[in-house]
């Protein structure tokens, strides 16, 4: 665990969380607002069920969707370790709704290639904006993030990893750890 | 759980945390075929062989479709189509086929083993689609991906298998699984069809049709091959279905929620009546659905191992 320190705590999570489902909110305030949440498996489908409650206080109601993006990856086997599959469910038309993808670190931007990809086989949606926790400012692609709780500049043999709960020893919290 | 094998050969050869591996993934591709666009680009770029030696509808297609829904190029091969004929030995059609940057080879082959003789000479992944009386380690899967999807878990679970259990490498394939998954498994059907034999590695064996299906959960039954009456095994067809056929009258010394599974092809009136293969007890046609699922789950696990 020397290899690892904390950069955010809990209550951080929490202040981040609560200030992207604002934003988030006040995007569609006043409108007949009719969008959905999509977490990518696995911890953006934790960060989402955690922006849909907060949204839930706020008053609204999203649709809410997780999406598994194995199957859409660019390293296909190329990578020592397939990482196994989880459920997707998008429980609703897809089509003309207004989505809000959501995951938990904003890296290299491939993960949200493949989703993208993912989600658009689902039907034709109106417009999809990504929420991450945190960007790190340098992806490979160009993607960026529309609703972000915190930017973190790392070099590249560091990895972000968010802890939503207690893990492995670690306290809730988001992490700078070396890359395995 | 990690996938680490680069072939499919058998059941035999899987432990019980692989077997459940293939089963997991097989759920999420299932998922898949409900989709709007049913089909994923994982295999993308990646090409598959489908190399029948012995003559296949059924699986064939199951295979080229799950090849397709992930997004492989496909090539189908026959042997009566292939150089085999012109007297190139296996092993030398096989090195070609690979000569050309194939990824998998899905095949077919009467000769038990002959898909593990081939693996051993090649890089690229290579799937048994059914070897002689040995294996076809894709239908066993399907089959428990459908008993597992009905009653939950295999632990104490009472499984016939009613038939010509020796000719039948299904038999074979369900009986390894079945019993690596903690299922209780009965062989049933004429003594000349089940060896007692398969006593030896912890199946019961039973040659009385009330005795076999009476606690049994699931019951599968395997066709009765006509092409084999003229050996002997049973005086004739009309017999067979009188002792061991399921019928109408049969289902009521069963339990209420039984399974009734086949593999096909069916031959209706012989081993199963057609009351019986389209009542509500039948899952033949989900075996179908999900077999697709089973296949795309196990080409995708073997296609995503780096060679």
């Amino acid at each position: 665990m020397e290899s690892s320190r904390q950069l955010f705590s809990a209550g951080d999570i929490d202040a981040g969380v609560k200030e992207i489902a604002q934003k988030i909110a006040a995007r569609f305030a006043g409108k007949d607002a009719d969008f959905a949440l999509v977490g990518i498996q696995q911890m953006g489908v934790v960060l989402a069920e955690k922006i849909y409650n907060e949204m839930k206080n706020l008053g609204y109601s999203p649709d809410f969707g997780k999406l598994d993006i194995t199957m859409y990856r660019d390293d296909f086997g190329k990578r020592d370790i397939l990482p196994m599959i989880n459920e997707t469910a998008i429980p609703f038309d897809v089509n003309d709704k207004e989505i809000i993808l959501v995951d938990d670190v904003l890296s290299s931007g491939r993960t949200i290639r493949a989703a993208l990809d993912a989600l658009t086989d689902f039907g034709r949606p109106g417009f999809i904006r990504l929420a991450v926790l945190v960007d790190r400012g340098e992806p490979e692609f160009p993607i960026r993030a529309d609703y972000v709780g915190f930017k973190v500049t790392l070099p590249a043999e560091r990895k972000v990893k968010v802890h939503f709960i207690e893990n492995n020893g670690f306290q809730p919290g988001i992490y700078d750890v070396k890359w395995q | 759980m990690q996938w680490t094998r680069k072939d499919l050969l058998s059941i035999y050869d899987l432990s019980a945390e692989e077997i459940t591996c293939i089963l997991d993934t097989a759920e999420k591709f299932k998922e898949v075929s409900e989709r709007r666009v049913k089909k994923v680009p994982a295999l993308r770029g990646m090409t598959v062989v489908n190399f029948f030696v012995e003559p296949s509808t059924r699986t064939r297609v199951s295979f080229e479709l799950a090849e397709q829904r992930l997004s492989a190029d496909v090539v189908n091969m026959q042997a009566q189509a292939s150089s085999l004929l012109k007297g190139e030995t296996l092993l030398d059609t096989v090195k070609n086929i690979e000569a050309l940057q194939v990824d998998l080879v899905v095949m077919r082959h009467s000769a038990p083993g002959a898909q593990n003789f081939i693996a051993d000479h090649l890089k690229c992944g290579v799937v048994n689609a059914g070897d002689g009386a040995h294996e076809h380690p894709t239908q066993a899967l399907l089959d428990l991906f459908t008993i597992r999807e009905k009653k939950g878990s295999f632990k104490g679970l009472n499984v016939t298998i009613l038939g010509d259990i020796l000719h039948s490498r299904v038999a074979r394939s369900n009986i390894w699984g079945l019993l690596k998954l903690g299922a209780n498994v009965t062989l049933a059907g004429p003594s000349t069809l089940v060896p007692r034999e398969f006593e030896s590695i912890g199946c019961r064996v039973c040659h009385h049709l009330d005795e076999a299906i009476k606690d049994a959960d699931v019951v599968n039954l395997l066709r009765i091959q006509h092409e084999r009456q003229t050996v002997g095994f049973f005086p004739s067809t009309g017999e067979y279905a009188a002792w061991f056929g399921i019928k109408g009258s049969t289902m009521a010394k069963m339990k209420d929620d039984v399974l009734i599974m086949h593999p096909g092809p069916i031959n209706r009136d012989v081993e199963l009546a057609s009351e019986v293969a389209d009542g509500s007890n039948s899952v033949i046609l989900e075996q179908v659905t999900n077999g697709l699922a089973v296949r795309m789950a196990v080409l995708f696990l073997i296609a995503g191992v780096r060679k």
